[in-house]
């Protein structure tokens, strides 16, 4: 009702160039003041940052200096990252909602109705920026169009404890999954076991499950993105493997974890290593007096990233791709456009990206030459991670598809079942039951 | 009086009620204790030696400041009171007349359309919240307290009517026949006589259908999304659980301050809440 | 429903001719129905309708769709983690109810005793039921975290565990917990409503079957628990719609984990619907609970009348 009133006075005011008496009588009649002092808004959502700092930089610095600089009024909303789909939903299903949202990997794909396209403003980073990796395009773009804005890749790499991994005799991360598994099976006699989610998480389960499955050689679709190939010899031996290096070597609390227990599980020393962004390191950094290990030494010095493991089939990782959707129901598309294209601007994205210290990998190769990659050597296998990622829905596209199986963690509960005593080959059949659900209908 | 010895009054009395109360009362304590403890205090681990969790010696309200000064707890406060209140004031005012007819008033239809609205009562919220955020949107309510105030009464009628009518049963046929010989109209009769000989049971449909909403959760979560405009429940549960910072201290201090306004209600009414709940039981 | 345009013909004849019309005992109650007919048929006749019209379509989120008809049930029937939440929301009906029941009675019959701070201690113990459920469901998972749960702390120092107890994180654990969560939450409700209906009975019916020489458990048994049942139906038949389309418990507590072991229709039909996006096919898995709510309260409802009328 008030939208409606204010849209007349709008179009009304509009009008007082051709028609002034018509406009001012429309305004004086309304009792509102008149357009052009309306300011234009833009409402962002993003996750809960896991790196606290750039939220702070967000709300304290590059929003108010954006709002000025752009004359509108912008609303930043953090929630908690496993609620920014079920807000997309309802925010699409109720028809309001914030103009621009976060949008994790290929979801893009389930939202592709309810965006407005933005390739004229993805274009143009990828044009001054040196072209967007390839593994952000086949997330943001779907041929056609873009569906979203690329934002930044935070990687996922396994934080492990320098100095209890040396006491078992390992001065550096172990090459393949055998050896990882051997070393994991000494750590947890000492009480210091490998923590690993396998819950409905969208950071860390899949950040793990799919690399898992993917470095045995197993495989969700054909790449003809239809045939469903999950059950696959190469897929039961990785199943084979995780069921026995979970109860070998993992903390088995981590069924029920979200992407923030092993954080507080590492920091608190229940646990030697476990796959997570630059987190972990990144609050030992901000409070280096809380954060001791037992031996009273800082716990940011026995600090180490690596990446997964290799398996018979090779080395990957798949990492969490955030992008900016702006959707269809927001009245304010060309003020988000524009708020899009400034935060983009070198100069104000280079501020959020330094204050992410090395957490989040920009989608461009022009940021891999960047001197923070340089600053801690503890960072700097991240800064790859948007390179080197693998999408999921391989060897398909990661299309609208692969996104529901990725948002139905198919993949990763075909792992959480076998570790809770099914038959590895029964989890595996599941898998492919509930994957040819997906890619036939 | 339980027969027998001293030993046998207390274990077969003294002692289950005692676990009764503590086990019912503990996740209290705890909540009230970790909002007031320090995060270095809160996350020691289980099996952590020289630990005592139950107790703190470094009380602080860090925790509190937090949910005032970073989220808007305040925000979310103000918005469930005036949504509970004024969905409550919606029921009470539909279940008061519809109790009325459905008990006193001779009418078809009389007995079906009391159980029509008892059958509503049974829809339960998690079976319409799909369809009702489409609805909610095509009245344009989205995201406005006011998809949760004209929706509560759904489930706070049915009940509200169903007390309602019991008390209103209760009072003798005699007293308004007496008011309408006085030349009283039924509907005067209605407001002035018979209403007010129910104020108990007004009373109390009220303050249970205010706890009521206060906690209700799915409707708030689907058809509210800015910060603003969330309710307690609602906000508590989406904003306080967050990236990798510890927020348990504050998530508790938000259940403890979220709890008190009901809390506070309820202990002015016991009486009338626990009449209230047992009279729907038994009419 | 029989509401039509009465308010505005009763507006219409104004001031005289209005109240007689209120005279008569049918346009009254018209009248005095109408806003709740309004409200409810708006609010729930109008979106249950909704509801089945959605689950027979192919809508997702920003898609209508078009008319599928039952292939969503289809599509559900055979989806194991459906079935899951199936089963679930039985067994944590069916054991809650049993537990609340048995705990509830026996604190009723505890507090049907005089004893000093009575009223304190009746006030007190509602407490659970009457706070928020997700606040004080925030609780109990604090209480239950893996790493910090002061449950652990206090069975470890008891000396009877010496391995974490994975609360949350262990399948049949995390169905207990919750379990044991809905109890604590209902007993109280029982207990209050129970002692209520205890309090009716006269004392002297059990003093006389004492002198004849009654026992307890047969004076509980054939005096008691008759004199009770019908304020434990109705109860119970609250009590069984609550649990069954519960939410907030389990969206809290678990999310529907770990690995679906804890979902309900409710849970999974928020996971499907909103957060999947699959707005037709969580319309259908809600929908499923209807028949057998319906059936659940039929049932019920039947026993209720025949108690009453015995």
């Amino acid at each position: 009702m008030a939208d409606t009133k204010r849209r007349s006075v709008i179009k009304l005011a509009g009008s007082a160039a051709a028609v002034a008496s018509t406009g001012m009588a429309g305004i004086l009649a309304s009792g509102r003041t008149p357009a052009y002092a309306q300011q234009k808004t833009v409402h962002w959502l993003r996750w809960v940052d896991f790196v606290p700092a750039s939220d702070a930089l967000l709300k304290k610095e590059l929003i108010p200096q954006a709002e000025k600089e752009l004359g509108m009024k912008i609303t930043l909303e953090t929630v908690n990252g496993n609620d920014l789909q079920p807000r997309t939903t309802a925010a699409i299903q109720s028809g309001t909602g914030p103009d621009i949202i976060m949008a994790f990997n290929n979801y893009t794909y389930i939202y592709q109705n309810s965006v407005v396209d933005v390739s004229d403003v993805a274009l143009e980073i990828d044009k001054n920026e040196g072209g967007i990796y390839k593994y952000c395009k086949s997330f943001c773009s779907d041929g056609k169009m873009y569906m979203s804005v690329p934002w930044v890749v935070p990687g996922g790499m396994v934080a492990y404890r320098k100095s209890w991994f040396a006491e078992e005799g390992a001065n550096k991360f172990p090459d393949t999954w055998d050896e990882y598994r051997a070393l994991g099976k000494k750590l947890k006699a000492k009480g210091r076991p490998i923590g690993q989610t396998l819950g409905h998480t969208f950071g860390d389960a899949p950040g793990f499950t799919y690399p898992l499955m993917w470095s045995f050689g197993g495989k969700e679709v054909e790449a003809d993105g239809k045939t469903v190939a999950i059950n696959s010899k190469e897929t039961l031996e990785s199943v084979k493997f995780m069921t026995a290096f979970w109860k070998e070597a993992h903390d088995e609390g981590g069924l029920a974890w979200d992407d923030t227990n092993n954080n507080r599980a590492f920091l608190s020393g229940t646990i030697s290593s476990t796959l997570n962004g630059a987190s972990i390191y990144i609050e030992t950094l901000r409070k280096p007096d809380q954060y001791k290990t037992e031996k009273g030494t800082p716990m940011k010095d026995d600090i180490l990233h690596s990446p997964l493991p290799k398996g018979p089939a090779g080395q990957f990782g798949f990492h969490l791709m955030q992008s900016d959707m702006l959707m269809k129901y927001s009245k304010n598309q060309d003020a988000a456009k524009q708020f899009l294209r400034w935060i983009h601007a070198e100069k104000n994205y280079e501020k959020w990206f330094v204050s992410q210290k090395g957490y989040g990998t920009p989608c461009t190769a022009k940021w891999e030459s960047h001197p923070i990659w340089n600053a801690d050597p503890v960072l700097a296998p991240f800064k790859v991670a948007a390179r080197l990622g693998q999408a999921p829905g391989y060897a398909g596209l990661p299309n609208g598809k692969a996104a529901e199986a990725l948002s139905k963690y198919i993949v990763t509960d075909m792992y959480a079942k076998a570790v809770q005593g099914m038959a590895p080959e029964d989890s595996v059949k599941w898998a492919e039951s509930e994957l040819k659900k997906i890619y036939s209908a | 009086m339980i027969e027998g010895s001293l030993l046998r009054r207390w274990t077969f009395y003294y002692i289950p009620l005692i676990v009764f109360v503590l086990v019912l009362l503990f996740p209290f304590y705890w909540m009230v204790i970790t909002s007031f403890r320090p995060d270095g205090e809160l996350y020691r681990p289980w099996n952590a030696p020289n630990y005592n969790p139950f107790w703190t010696s470094f009380p602080t309200i860090e925790h509190f400041t937090y949910l005032f000064e970073e989220t808007d707890f305040g925000q979310w406060m103000m918005n469930t009171m005036f949504i509970a209140t004024t969905a409550t004031l919606i029921s009470l005012f539909c279940g008061v007349l519809a109790g009325y007819a459905l008990a006193r008033l001779n009418f078809p239809w009389a007995g079906s359309l009391g159980t029509v609205i008892f059958i509503t009562y049974l829809v339960p919220q998690t079976l319409l919240f799909i369809p009702l955020a489409e609805i909610i949107r095509d009245f344009k309510l989205g995201d406005t307290p006011w998809s949760l105030i004209l929706t509560y009464p759904t489930f706070l009628i049915p009940f509200c009517t169903w007390l309602m009518m019991g008390y209103f049963k209760a009072i003798p046929k005699e007293l308004e026949e007496c008011a309408r010989i006085d030349g009283a109209s039924r509907w005067k009769a209605m407001v002035y006589i018979i209403i007010p000989c129910a104020v108990p049971g007004i009373l109390s449909a009220g303050i249970i259908a205010f706890t009521l909403s206060w906690n209700e959760f799915i409707y708030a979560l689907v058809f509210l999304s800015s910060p603003e405009q969330k309710t307690v429940p609602v906000g508590v549960t989406s904003e306080l659980i967050r990236g990798d910072v510890f927020f348990w201290g504050s998530l508790m201090a938000g259940a403890l301050l979220g709890s008190v306004p009901v809390a506070i209600v309820y202990s002015f009414f016991v009486e009338h809440y626990v009449s209230g709940l047992t009279g729907s039981v038994k009419g | 429903m029989t509401v039509t345009a009465v308010p505005g013909v009763a507006e219409a004849r104004r001031p005289v001719p209005r109240l007689r019309a209120l005279e008569d005992e049918r346009w009254l109650a018209m009248v005095l129905l109408a806003p709740t007919a309004i409200l409810l048929g708006l609010f729930i006749a109008y979106p249950f309708a909704e509801g089945v019209y959605l689950a027979l379509s192919s809508a997702v989120v920003g898609d209508p769709g078009h008319f599928v008809g039952l292939k969503n049930f289809y599509k559900i029937w055979n989806d194991s983690i459906f079935r899951t939440a199936v089963w679930n929301t039985f067994w944590y009906t069916g054991v809650t109810t049993v537990f609340k029941l048995a705990l509830g009675l026996w604190l009723a019959m505890l507090l049907n005793r005089h004893f000093k701070g009575k009223a304190l201690v009746r006030a007190f113990i509602l407490l659970p039921f009457i706070i928020p459920t997700v606040l004080s469901t925030f609780a109990w998972k604090w209480m239950f975290d893996p790493t910090f749960s002061v449950i652990n702390w206090t069975l470890f120092h008891l000396g009877f565990i010496t391995q974490r107890i994975n609360w949350l994180g262990d399948p049949d654990l995390a169905m207990t917990s919750i379990i044991v969560v809905n109890i604590w939450r209902g007993v109280p409700f029982f207990a209050i409503s129970l002692l209520a209906g205890l309090q009716t009975i006269s004392p002297e019916l059990n003093e006389a079957a004492a002198i004849d020489g009654a026992r307890p458990w047969n004076r509980f048994w054939y005096i008691t628990w008759p004199l009770l049942l019908p304020v434990t139906m109705v109860v119970m038949l609250f009590s069984v719609i609550q649990t069954f389309a519960d939410f907030q418990l389990v969206y809290v507590m678990t999310g529907g984990g770990p690995a679906n072991a804890t979902h309900l229709f409710a849970t999974y039909a928020y996971q499907i619907g909103i957060g999947t996006g699959l707005l037709s096919q969580g319309a259908a898995i809600s929908l499923a609970m209807f028949p057998f709510l319906f059936l659940i309260v039929v049932v019920q409802l039947l026993y209720i009348r025949r108690v009453e009328t015995r």
